[in-house]
């Protein structure tokens, strides 16, 4: 009985599923068969160059059309690991009794104090330049949170600072939230763009999204090394 | 056709090559260390020379290729040697062919094998 349910409801989703698409026709972008009509691709695509003067199409809706949406995305990686955090706590605190098996040869540890900086560095690059090339807040801030996992995994004693993360956590989400009540200020909405837009392919300009874009990176780069400190410090069960 | 392309095209060539090679070692060696082997140092070599053909092809790149090479020059190795080492640890030891087993697997007396470790204690 339960099966004849689920199928009829998947005859039902898939009969309107397949009806939609064949209402659009391949190839095409849009539900309007009126070619007058301007589908909103072409709108965005317009407004990022001419308006934003921003390279990078997928950030100025990411960060300026749709950063509201953001807003609540970098809400829900907060949430999840503040819920990790929570189940994961009464363990944090043992230092050197990680769920490592033995340590890291001289080669992995040498060889990571030379890589670190490096990744920083690429990590920084990539979200301060989201708006000219590929990549942005999100990915920067994994590519940083990376290199803290190089260095936990090599050294068994290295530890990084929970306040200190907390801290820069805060200020990067009081920034985004800052920027966007700052839209008010100027009589636009939330997150409306306020500062000179510059010239296009330049790393001083799109106005706000730069700004927007680094406190994304940094927030993420702490939210990911939170986790991996404390999932790596779980007293492991081979352990004893 | 300048020089400057006739170089950066030799480079990505010879690179291919040698990532074709990594990858049918990949598919073609026995076990783990020498697959392992095959992939580090063709890869490593096969990448380095076309990242550097590139950057003879536009040389306003070309600071950030030799920065890449560099990065690959020290990743690529620490993260196999990582692998090889941990391989060994978890158990999976090299496929010896030969007879004399004890003096090919030299490793061995730095970190002895599980069946012997048993034994020990």
């Amino acid at each position: 009985m339960k099966k004849i349910l689920v199928l009829l409801l998947l005859a039902v989703v898939g009969f309107y599923l397949a009806g939609t698409f064949f209402d659009i026709g391949f190839g095409n972008s849009h539900f309007v068969k009126n070619d007058a009509i301007k589908p909103v691709k072409d709108i965005y695509l317009q407004q990022t160059v001419q308006e934003l003067k921003v390279s990078n199409a997928v950030t100025s809706i990411v960060v300026n059309f749709r950063g509201f949406d953001t807003l609540g995305e970098v809400t829900v990686l907060f949430l999840s690991v503040t819920a990790l955090g929570s189940i994961l706590y009464k363990k944090r605190h043992h230092v050197g009794e990680r769920s490592v098996l033995f340590s890291a040869s001289s080669i992995v540890t040498s060889g990571s104090k030379l890589l670190f900086p490096a990744i920083v560095l690429l990590g920084a690059y990539v979200f301060i330049h989201g708006h000219l090339s590929p990549g942005g807040g999100f990915q920067g801030g994994v590519i940083i949170a990376t290199g803290f996992l190089l260095m936990l995994l090599a050294y068994e004693n290295y530890s990084v600072s929970h306040n200190g993360l907390s801290i820069v956590e805060s200020l990067a989400g009081i920034t985004f939230v800052g920027v966007g009540l700052l839209g008010f200020m100027n009589g636009g909405t939330f997150l409306q763009n306020f500062l000179p837009t510059g010239e296009l392919n330049n790393l001083f300009s799109g106005g706000i999204i730069p700004i927007i874009y680094i406190a994304v990176g940094f927030k993420v780069a702490a939210e990911l090394t939170g986790v991996i400190y404390t999932v790596l410090n779980e007293k492991g069960e081979q352990n004893g | 056709m300048s020089i400057m392309e006739i170089i950066g095209g030799i480079l990505i060539i010879i690179g291919s090559i040698f990532l074709f090679l990594g990858a049918l070692g990949i598919y073609r060696m026995p076990d783990i260390y020498n697959r392992l082997q095959a992939g580090t140092k063709a890869t490593t070599l096969g990448a380095m020379s076309l990242i550097l053909g590139v950057g003879f092809l536009e040389p306003s790149w070309i600071l950030k290729s030799l920065v890449l090479i560099i990065f690959i020059a020290f990743s690529n190795p620490i993260s196999s040697h990582a692998l090889a080492r941990a391989t060994y640890r978890r158990g999976h030891y090299p496929l010896i062919l030969s007879d004399d087993k004890e003096n090919m697997d030299a490793y061995q007396e730095v970190v002895p094998h599980e069946k012997e470790k048993e034994e020990k204690v």
